[in-house]
Formats: C-alpha cells, sequence, structure tokens
C-alpha cells in the first residue's frame, strides 16, 4: 500500500513537473493572483528536521576533519589490506643476504633495491643463488690482475681502457695505471702497483659494501645463459642489492627486519588494542553508568565507590597489573580498560541523571514501560553521539597509553610488533647514529597521524552531534 | 580570652567550612586506608623473584624460610596490620635489589630533591607561557588558531613522542649531550620545557575556555558601560574569576613534582624519583616497588583534598554542601 501510494505521488509530481515546463504561460496568466490553498500554507508546517542529516551535514561543513576522515579510512583499509598486497616481507623474517648469509641490518630505506642500470647486451658474470631460483647474483668482473702484472691496452679512453689481457678482452679503470708517454700510440703493455679488476665493460658492478657481502643480483628473465658461467642481459635491466624487486620500503632494523613490514603489522596491534579498548569502555561504561543514573538506590554505593576507584592513579594501577601479569597485548587491553571504564560511566551517570526526569520519560512509565525499555528505548539513544565522541578519543588515548607502557618496560614483546616498540626501538638507536633515525620517524608519523586524526574527528564530531549547532 | 577561645573553636569545629573540611579529612583518610589495602593485596601477587636479589641460585626451603622471616607467608590480614603498624611509624621497608638493605625512606629522601627543582621551574615555566596563551586565545582569533593548533598537537600526539624528538634535535640545535649533567646549566634547559609543554596546553585551553564564558557575563558589560579600559576589565575581573577553578588543581601539581616525570627523567637520565621507579620496575625490586606506589597514590588523593579545600577557602561562593560537579 505505502509503494502505490509512494508511486502514485511521485508520478504525479513527475507530470507536474513536465506539464510545467512544456506549457507556455501567457504574461497575464504569470501575473495574476493565485488562489487561496489551504493544503499549500500547510507545507510550510512540516520540516524535514532529521538529527543524523543534520550531524551529517554539520560534520562536512569542517574541511579538516573531513579531510582526515578520509586519510584515517584509507589508513585503516590499507592497514588491513598491506599482509595481502603483493611483494610484503614477514613482520618477523630476519632477512639475509643469500650469498653471504648475513643479516640485512639497518639498511636505509630504498624503493627497489635498484644498485644500477646496465644496458642491453651485458656480459656478466654470474652464479646461482640458494632459494633464489629466479635471480643470479652477478659481477660484470672478468678476472683479477695482480699488481705488477703486464697486460696490453688496445684502446685509451678517459676513465676507462679497453685492454686485452691472457687472451680476454676487457675494461679497467684508468686509475693509477703505469702509463707510457704517449698514450695515442695503442697497444701498448703496461701495468699496475695495485690489484686491478678486468671488466666485460665500462661500468663496475661490484657492491662496494662490504656488509652485504659484495654481491649485485639480477633477475633471470632478463637474461640469457652463455655456458661457462656468463649471462647476457637481453634488454635494459636493473642489478639490485637484494634479489627482489621489492625493496625495503622504510629500510630494515638492526636484526634484518623489514621496517614497513613491522610498521603496518604495528600498526594493526596498535588498533586493535584501542579498538578493543574503546569497545569494552563503552559496554562496561555504558552497564554501569546506566545503572547508576537511573537506579537511585545505587547511586549513593556507586559514588562511593568511584570515588575510592578515582583516587588511585591511572598509571599506577597500569603499571602494576603490566607488572603483574605476563606482558601480552591482552595484559594490555585489560590493564587499560580497567582504569577507563570509570571515567565512560561517571559521564554517561551524569547525562542520564540529566534527561532522567524529563515529561516524555514519565508519560513512558505512565503508560506501563519497563525500566528495561526506559533505559533502551528511552535514554540510550539520546546518548549515541556523545559515546561516540568519547570511543573516538579513547582509541588515540589508549594508543598512547601503549607507548608509555612499552617505554617503561611493561608492553608487548618484541615478536609481537606495535608502535610503541617500534618507537621505543627506534628511540635506542637514534643517540647512536643520525643515518638510522628513519627507524624512529617512519613508525612516529603513522602514530601521529592515527592520533591527531581520531582526536580532531572526534572532536568535530561532537561539535557536529550537538543539537546547538544544528541550525 | 573566653570569647577567643570559642571563636577559634567555632572556626576550627563549628562553622560550615569547617565542618566540610573535617569530613572531607575523615574520607580521604578512609579512602586512603581502603586504597591502600588494594594496593597492598595487588602487590602481594608479585612474582616473588623480586623479593631476593640472588633468585636463581637459592634453594627452595632458603626460599621458603626467607619468606617466612620476612613475614610474606604470614595470612593476609596480619601481614596488612603489621604493614599499616610500620607505615604509622615511618618505616618503610628496605630495598633488596636497588641498593640492598638501604631504606626505601632514605633512597626516597635523596632523590625527590631534584625532582621537586624540575618540577617547579616547568610549573613556573608552564604558568609562565600558557597563562598569557590562554588569555591571548580568549580575545583574538588568530591567537586562537594557533593556540588551537598547539593544543590539539601536544593533547592528541603521545607525549613519548614529542619528548623524543625534542631531545633528538633539542640536543643538537644546542649542540649539548644528551644527558642531564647538574653542573651545566645549559642541560636544564630541555627537560623544563619537555615537561612544560602539557601544562602549557592544559592551562592555555582551560583559562581559555573559562575567559570566554566570563567574557559573556553581564557584569562585564556593566563593566565596560561604566567606561572601565579594556586591560583592567580583563587584568582586574575576568581573569580573576577565571582562574578560580583552576587554582583546584594547582596543590596537586605541586604534589605531584615530588613523583617526577617517568618519561623525562629516565630520558635525560635525572637522578630523580620518576626514573626510579621505572628502574625499579626493570630490575624488579619489590619493596621499592611498594613503597613508590604507596606514595604516588597518596600524593594523588591528598592533592586533590587540599584543592578542594583550597577552593572553599578561596571563593566563599563555593559550596560543597553537594557533590562537586565533574572535572
Amino acid at each position: 500500500m505505502k509503494y502505490t501510494v509512494e508511486d502514485r505521488l511521485g508520478k504525479k509530481l513527475e507530470n507536474n513537473i513536465h506539464e510545467a515546463m512544456n506549457t507556455t504561460m501567457s504574461d497575464e496568466e504569470k501575473f495574476s493572483f493565485a488562489p487561496y490553498d489551504p493544503t499549500a500554507a500547510e507545507k510550510t508546517g512540516y520540516t524535514s528536521y532529521s538529527y543524523w542529516g543534520s550531524t551529517l551535514r554539520s560534520f562536512a561543513k569542517n574541511k579538516m576533519a573531513l579531510i582526515l576522515l578520509f586519510v584515517l579510512v584509507i589508513l585503516i583499509a590499507f592497514t588491513i589490506l598491506q599482509p595481502y598486497l603483493p611483494g610484503q616481507y614477514g613482520a618477523n623474517t630476519v632477512n639475509n643476504y643469500p650469498m653471504s648469509g648475513m643479516q640485512i641490518n639497518n639498511m636505509a630505506p630504498t624503493k627497489d633495491n635498484a644498485f644500477v642500470t646496465v644496458p642491453e647486451d651485458t656480459v656478466l658474470v654470474a652464479s646461482k643463488v640458494k632459494g633464489f631460483d629466479d635471480w643470479y647474483a652477478v659481477t660484470n668482473v672478468l678476472a683479477s690482475i695482480p699488481k705488477r702484472t703486464d697486460f696490453t691496452v688496445t684502446e685509451y679512453g678517459g676513465d676507462w681502457c679497453k685492454v686485452t689481457y691472457k687472451g680476454q678482452d676487457g675494461y679497467v679503470k684508468n686509475d693509477k695505471l703505469k702509463l707510457p708517454d704517449d698514450t695515442s700510440a695503442v697497444p701498448f703493455s703496461c701495468k699496475s702497483n695495485f690489484n686491478v679488476s678486468l671488466y666485460s665493460s665500462m661500468e663496475d658492478m661490484t657492491n662496494p659494501d662490504t656488509n652485504s657481502g659484495g654481491w649485485l643480483y639480477i633477475a633471470a628473465s632478463d637474461t640469457e645463459d652463455l655456458g661457462s658461467g656468463n649471462i647476457r642481459t637481453i634488454r635494459e635491466t636493473t642489478v639490485r642489492t637484494y634479489p627482489s624487486e621489492y625493496g625495503f620500503v622504510f629500510g630494515t632494523n638492526k636484526i634484518g627486519q623489514d621496517l614497513w613490514a613491522r610498521v603496518w603489522s604495528g600498526t594493526r596491534t596498535s588498533l586493535y588494542i584501542g579498538f578493543m579498548v574503546a569497545i569494552v569502555e563503552a559496554f562496561v561504561g555504558i552497564l554501569v553508568g546506566i545503572l547508576w543514573g537511573y537506579v537511585r538506590a545505587l547511586d549513593r554505593i556507586l559514588t562511593e565507590v568511584y570515588n575510592v576507584l578515582d583516587n588511585i592513579p591511572t598509571t599506577i594501577v597500569l603499571i602494576l597489573v603490566a607488572y603483574i601479569m605476563s606482558p601480552s597485548v591482552k595484559t594490555l587491553i585489560f590493564a587499560m580498560c580497567l582504569t577507563r571504564w570509570m571515567g565512560m560511566a561517571l559521564f554517561i551517570r551524569n547525562q542520564i541523571i540529566i534527561i532522567r526526569d524529563r515529561d516524555y520519560n514519565l508519560a513512558s512509565r505512565c503508560l506501563g514501560a519497563t525500566p528495561g525499555q526506559i533505559m533502551m528505548k528511552n535514554l540510550l539513544p539520546y546518548l549515541v553521539s556523545v559515546i561516540m565522541l568519547r570511543m573516538a578519543l579513547a582509541i588515540p588515548s589508549a594508543i598512547g597509553s601503549e607507548v608509555f607502557i612499552t617505554y617503561i618496560g611493561l608492553g608487548v614483546p618484541l615478536d609481537t610488533p606495535s608502535l610503541g616498540n617500534l618507537i621505543n626501538e627506534g628511540r635506542k638507536l637514534f643517540s647512536g647514529a643520525p643515518s638510522l633515525r628513519y627507524q624512529l620517524i617512519f613508525p612516529t608519523l603513522v602514530l601521529s597521524v592515527i592520533t591527531i586524526s581520531f582526536y580532531i574527528i572526534g572532536n568535530a564530531f561532537a561539535d557536529a552531534a550537538d543539537p546547538k549547532n544544528h541550525l | 580570652m573566653k570569647s577567643f577561645l570559642s571563636d577559634a573553636a567555632y572556626f576550627l569545629f563549628g562553622s560550615p567550612t569547617a565542618k566540610y573540611i573535617w569530613k572531607r579529612l575523615a574520607a580521604a583518610v578512609l579512602t586512603l586506608a581502603i586504597i591502600l589495602t588494594i594496593v597492598f593485596f595487588l602487590l602481594r601477587q608479585m612474582p616473588i623473584e623480586g623479593y631476593f636479589d640472588n633468585f636463581d641460585k637459592m634453594s627452595e626451603a632458603t626460599i621458603n624460610a626467607e619468606l617466612r622471616k620476612m613475614g610474606l607467608l604470614d595470612p593476609f590480614p596480619k601481614q596488612l596490620g603489621r604493614f599499616f603498624g610500620d607505615l604509622l611509624k615511618g618505616d618503610l621497608g628496605t630495598s633488596v635489589k636497588y641498593r640492598k638493605g638501604a631504606a626505601v625512606a632514605t633512597i626516597i629522601g635523596e632523590k625527590c630533591g631534584i625532582s621537586i627543582a624540575f618540577g617547579l621551574s616547568s610549573m613556573l615555566f608552564a604558568l609562565i607561557l600558557g597563562l598569557p596563551l590562554g588569555g591571548k586565545m580568549a580575545r583574538s582569533k588568530i591567537w586562537d588558531k594557533c593556540g588551537t593548533v598547539f593544543i590539539v598537537f601536544v593533547e592528541a600526539v603521545p607525549a613519548a613522542v614529542y619528548y623524543i624528538f625534542i631531545q633528538m634535535y633539542g640536543t643538537d640545535i644546542l649542540g649539548i649531550s644528551m644527558l642531564f649533567d647538574k653542573t651545566k646549566p645549559l642541560t636544564w634547559v630541555l627537560p623544563v620545557f619537555s615537561m612544560a609543554l602539557g601544562n602549557i596546553s592544559y592551562y592555555a585551553m582551560w583559562l581559555r575556555r573559562y575567559m570566554v564564558d566570563e567574557l559573556n557575563k553581564d557584569y562585564v558589560k556593566l563593566a565596560r558601560a561604566k567606561g572601565v579600559p579594556g586591560k583592567k576589565i580583563i587584568s582586574g575581573h575576568v581573569f580573576r574569576n577565571a582562574f578560580v577553578p583552576m587554582i583546584q588543581y594547582l596543590p596537586s601539581s605541586l604534589l605531584y613534582t615530588v613523583c617526577g616525570s617517568i618519561y623525562i627523567e629516565s630520558l635525560y637520565s635525572i637522578p630523580g624519583m620518576g626514573g626510579l621507579l621505572v628502574e625499579v620496575i626493570e630490575r624488579q625490586d619489590n619493596p621499592m616497588v611498594q613503597s613508590l606506589v604507596m606514595i604516588f597514590a597518596c600524593i594523588g588523593i591528598v592533592g586533590l583534598l587540599i584543592g578542594d579545600i583550597l577552593m572553599t577557602v578561596i571563593d566563599p561562593r563555593i559550596s560543597f554542601a553537594r557533590k562537586e560537579g565533574s572535572r
């Protein structure tokens, strides 16, 4: 029935509009008085005000909060999706250089491990990489020429000289070579007081970084096998410091774990803590708060209990619980919930007391509504907006508490990355070398974006939800 | 003489304010006793390793003997009674790991001086910066915007984070070492500044709010209509009225300086009380943890009590006969 009425009205309206558009009014009609219509007068008596609609509209006016909401949604979505994206390292995997077996410790952030770009048709000396079938460990050093050994320069150039050594053609760096007076009269015999390397092309493709064991890697698909340990590039390609196209975007930590994976895994842990604390706080707080505010017999007792509990410093409770129980995410959530529900309960109680004795509740009671119905149907919906605000603010402060507890040394163990222990690990490093500060900066950046966003969005929402601002 | 005595007696016991204060005092003592009991009970759950400095090398028999000697195997009420008895005598127990055999009270006595010094200077700094900021924010749009950005930043970002960055870049800029050195006055600057930041934002935020409330009141309009200069309205009327609600928290803040700042003191290796708690937790020194927690809890309660009393004394319009508003 409802739909047919709506349909009919909609059709009628549509027809009216079409009619009005199609008929052309004469000037006379346009300037004559319209007849009195009592139903038209009624129309202004109806307002399309809806609480949530107005709240959303006035929230949308706050551009800053809107942008941050967008950022936050993307950040949370990315945090959840990150492990399923291609090319991610494990958060707890210790990454080693495959050839030397050394940990990739404290590697600075790199986009794709690129070391140098090589052109097509470059001959390289390759060896297989254990565990990485699609990669070769390469170098373009064909041979090492011992010091004070003769070789023949066939072409003299600025930085590089083309030479022949033991029947092999190649290039050496034109650096500290013992050269004759006339370098243009090639070929001539030449030697160096140092060991020099014979390169296959005018490019030094050896990794000077001895920490990594001095190896570079190339994707097997970009090369063809020439046999006898040599390969040739079939297209322009990149030689990398690690056999993967996916770099350590945030670098690695001191034992070679990928900081990118750890930061997102830590964000997941911290957000999980934040959301859990907010939910438990809301649930317990609302339950106790409603009883406290609505049931008069409980008011006196609960107020006294609150006075006692509220006087115990929060920090002390957090520290004690974390100290007594074994450190884990659950312990942290428990400790934080233990202290936080009271604030929520008091807040709800104060709100309930304000609206408890309003006339509409009296009317409900006269009509036979049970206390349960009044609490759930009359009181609670009134408080939804303020509860949401409290929850939005509880998340950043729970994350902050986690950082604090970790800082004291009572946080979650290191194999569960959280923003707290990432920041703490980063902090321990920065006094050493300024080049390692990225290990502190990335987690703090993510943390700050999250906490500031929640804070601003929460406050903007509170303003928007206040009916005083709905005009 | 007799009338003086009766006046004094009335002032101390009969007047409504005095009655309120006595009632609050009694309630505070009771609360304190309950809290100490709860904390004492919680602390009994701590791992027993924390009572010995060479736990791994001891046999079970010696551990039990030692525990019995310390009275830890007695029934809980007996332990509690003994604890309150010792507390009344001023005996807080002795450290087992941090400094073996030293009385906790002695250690705290040595440590709290520097914490108080840091706390007071940072409070002073926060008041000097925070109050004018709040006052300016209440009156000028630009200051309000800038101040809000500052407050949002300080409130939203966890303190640990910006403390670390202040230490990191501050020491670079000033060209000093990371750690606190008593003999170098320059190393005082960063810890005091970091500790003050939270309070600056707190004072500014609340003073602004109270001042905005006051500025809309009728007496300001009257003063303006009378021709009182704007500056005098602000300093002589609005500020004084707006500051009253903030006085309540000053005693707590003052007392809390004894506890020191847990973060700051361990970041800069300041040998004060805040760092002490972290250190004894790390080394699992149970008696020390216990006494420190007790002291911190007491300070919180006493501070709140003094704050409430101060309010009634300073502003006679405020009556605490009913339950005071939430903070």
